[in-house]
């Protein structure tokens, strides 16, 4: 025994091994726990008035407690830079700031006045701001939106990223993601989409902020009634109103609303994007006039690209299949009638008038704003670069590119 | 000496590791600021240029298969330009150790440790380094082949998993000439795979027929650095200059696996293994080069020697991280060029001359 324990001892990686179990252990016996110095934010708001940033932070802070629900809190600060209000919102918790894992990161609408990446640049370089952090721009204050969506999440567990991240998924059918921010930002256009909400105060005063676009919007509020939290007077009066909107950015600075058709219509060309609800009124079926309403099952977009006379043709093809969901009308006669899961011609002309009519809607709105979210310009790179490169030099500026294109759109429908 | 030979399956995993050295993590970044996605075909050029320097190692211990690389050129050239040799590569192994740490330090600070944990890391890492090089060639070579794999499935695992994040084709052929061969020109330091098996040439066991394995394993380690830088620039595109951690942050976004939590798990312990054993090879390098330079100095003075300028390199450059990563573009490839591919030369020359010498013989 003493043999094999003099052998050991010979060992040098024990002794190394040793030393680090002597130097280590104290360390993590007598080291407080992380979240006793670091507050776990998992939202954050960015809101700039008269030249002062304030920093709002959604913060999760772990006790122990027998419910299942979170702790959280809204800890803000103010500064003349984002870094000196952060490090205010910081003193205020009373803990490290870690932004990790900050799932949302809301802007006002005010702050997308300006490029956005002028304010965003610290903490997403320095402050480790994760860039799948989904990216969202609020009607009213980012921090009344916070507020509003800490009670959402405490009233019916639902949370902001997951609201957003519904419209990110069925609506927008792109990543609205910081990252995905910066991609467009970087690209030759330099626009991008990200998510808006709405915020309505229960007295009755909405803070739609300019945009006109959304219908119905108490249909789509998200009630928020709260019974505690540290901001409980401002929380009670506001509503998140989520319509789907997103705002089109141009070199980080918001350019536009965009409602749902709109979406709809940039999205045609996307293969990912199904589900949307395209009506058409006044078709003549079995010698009847109705409205009815198709649900897009199914898609396949082909898309080619040419110079034809020096001028760029955009070509897509679109085959959709399409399910008929909702006949407005009276149409006791035709539900039982089979021929009905047919398209008949005057109902795909009707179709086919209308999905143009909303590729060309989406069109005229990136047209107008110099923007270009469907990455036309890097089709046009990619398959026709030297064409392309001569007629930029022709135009002398790449956001007008999108004017010149030519875009043909012809649709197959089939019925799903 | 002997009882510190390796054999080809450990030379193979040295290769290995050599050639994921500063490639997976900061570079990809870094040689997109200067040559966008077509840093893909610079890194290709570079691997090729590397290649060719293996026929001239294989040459060269087939010639001289018991012969250590100082005496070899102690006798070709001359011993004192030997020993100049032998101090540019010692100055050469000491910054891609610098160079390896400091990557992985800031990177393993982004992702888990805010605070500054260098005293910890230190004081944990360089006592196994240190054993590692006591220790020799051979101990810390049958280290690797035991981790091979564990390090392959990480690194396997991190470019399947990006696989389900959103890709699509990098926009190549934009970069200009210029800008194309100064991104190759300007990371030539981060190449230079095969110095490494010239330092340790009479420590490497390759019988007849045995020289395939090490041009296979090669090949799979360019593969998986190609397939990176590929993976890499499809999945971040336009914004790749922003990601200084390729081989972890490809595995970001993956929508279908968020739910495991923190998937860059894999990726953390992949570099974790990948640096300590690229440290261990570089800084034994760099201590038998002080070896040869010092031939009466012990070995445990030459891992001291290791540890203080290690050290004191670090407390100028890497606590000031941009200055390193800046200084190393501004004078490193000329450093790397002249040990990456003049230093072949001159070995390539020697085997001609010797092989002159030789036929002259014969006839």
């Amino acid at each position: 025994m003493k043999k094999q324990i003099e052998k050991m001892v010979k060992q040098p990686m024990i002794i190394v091994f040793i030393i680090i179990l002597i130097f280590f252990t104290p360390l993590a016996i007598y080291s407080p726990g992380e979240n006793r110095n670091r507050g776990v934010v998992t939202a954050i708001g960015i809101d700039k008035q008269d030249q002062e940033y304030e920093i709002s932070l959604l913060t999760f802070i772990p006790t122990a407690n027998q419910s299942y629900k979170e702790q959280t809190s809204i800890i803000s600060g103010k500064g003349g830079t984002l870094a000196e209000a952060l490090y205010k919102a910081q003193i205020n918790m009373g803990r490290k700031v870690g932004l990790a894992h900050a799932k949302t990161t809301v802007v006002s609408k005010d702050l997308l006045q300006e490029d956005v990446t002028n304010h965003i640049d610290y903490l997403s370089r320095v402050a480790s701001l994760p860039e799948n952090t989904v990216f969202v721009c609020s009607s009213s204050s980012a921090k009344k939106l916070l507020e509003a969506s800490q009670g959402l999440e405490q009233k019916i567990g639902l949370k902001l990223e997951q609201l957003i991240g519904f419209n990110a998924n069925i609506i927008y059918v792109t990543d609205t993601s910081l990252e995905a921010f910066y991609k467009g930002y970087y690209k030759r256009v330099k626009s991008s989409i990200i998510g808006y909400l709405k915020l309505k105060e229960l007295n009755g005063d909405s803070q739609s902020g300019g945009s006109s676009k959304g219908g119905e919007k108490e249909q789509n509020t998200a009630n928020n009634l709260i019974e505690g939290g540290s901001q409980s007077n401002d929380i009670a009066l506001n509503d998140i109103i989520n319509e789907g909107e997103a705002v089109l950015l141009k070199d980080g600075r918001m350019v536009d609303i965009l409602s749902i058709d709109e979406l709809n219509g940039i999205n045609l060309l996307n293969k990912k994007a199904l589900n949307q609800i395209i009506t058409v009124n006044n078709v003549e079926l079995d010698g009847e006039k109705f409205d009815l309403s198709y649900k897009i099952k199914d898609k396949k977009v082909l898309i080619n690209t040419k110079f034809e006379n020096d001028i760029p043709v955009f070509s897509a093809q679109l085959i959709l299949g399409l399910e008929l969901v909702e006949v407005k009308g009276n149409h006791e006669t035709i539900v039982i009638n089979t021929e009905f899961s047919k398209i008949s011609k005057d109902v795909e002309n009707a179709l086919d008038n209308q999905i143009k009519k909303i590729f060309t809607d989406a069109l005229k709105v990136m047209r107008e704003n110099k923007t270009d979210v469907l990455g036309i310009n890097e089709i046009f790179f990619n398959s026709n670069r030297n064409s392309y490169k001569k007629f930029i030099e022709k135009i002398e500026d790449v956001d007008n590119f999108i004017d010149f294109v030519n875009f043909k759109l012809s649709l197959i429908i089939q019925p799903d | 000496m002997k009882e510190q030979c390796i054999n080809i399956r450990q030379a193979c995993v040295l290769i290995l590791m050599c050639i994921f050295t500063n490639k997976i993590l900061l570079l990809p970044s870094l040689m997109f600021e200067e040559a966008k996605a077509d840093a893909f075909f610079a890194v290709i050029v570079l691997f090729l240029l590397d290649i060719v320097v293996l026929p001239i190692f294989i040459k060269l211990k087939t010639m001289y298969p018991d012969k250590r690389l100082f005496e070899i050129l102690s006798k070709k050239i001359s011993p004192i330009l030997t020993k100049f040799i032998y101090c540019v590569f010692a100055v050469y192994f000491m910054f891609k150790c610098l160079l390896v740490f400091s990557i992985t330090y800031v990177y393993f600070k982004q992702q888990i440790y805010q605070d500054e944990i260098i005293w910890l890391i230190l004081i944990s890492g360089i006592p196994v380094i240190n054993h590692a090089i006591m220790s020799g060639v051979r101990a810390f070579s049958r280290t690797i082949e035991l981790l091979k794999w564990a390090v392959l499935i990480g690194f396997v695992s991190c470019l399947a998993f990006s696989l389900f994040t959103d890709l699509s084709m990098p926009f190549f052929f934009v970069s200009t000439s210029g800008e194309f061969f100064s991104s190759i020109f300007n990371h030539i330091f981060s190449f230079g795979d095969y110095i490494f098996l010239f330092v340790v040439i009479d420590r490497i066991e390759i019988k007849k027929g045995q020289e395939k394995q090490l041009y296979i394993s090669s090949i799979i380690g360019m593969l998986l650095v190609g397939m990176l830088f590929f993976l890499f620039y499809a999945k971040y595109q336009v914004t790749a200059f922003m990601h200084n951690n390729a081989l972890a942050d490809i595995l970001v976004f993956s929508v279908q696996f968020n739910a495991i939590g923190r998937l860059d798990i894999i990726a953390m312990l992949t570099i974790m293994f990948i640096t300590l054993f690229q440290l261990e090879i570089y800084s034994y390098a760099f201590c038998d080069c002080v070896l040869n330079i010092f031939p009466k100095l012990n070995k445990i003075f030459s891992i001291v020697v290791f540890d203080i300028i290690f050290g004191i390199l670090y407390y100028v450059f890497i606590g000031k991280y941009e200055i390193l990563v800046g200084s190393s573009q501004f004078w490193s490839p000329w450093l790397g060029l002249f040990v990456n591919y003049l230093f072949p030369i001159v070995c390539l020359i020697i085997i001609l001359l010797a092989r002159r010498k030789k036929n002259e013989k014969t006839d």
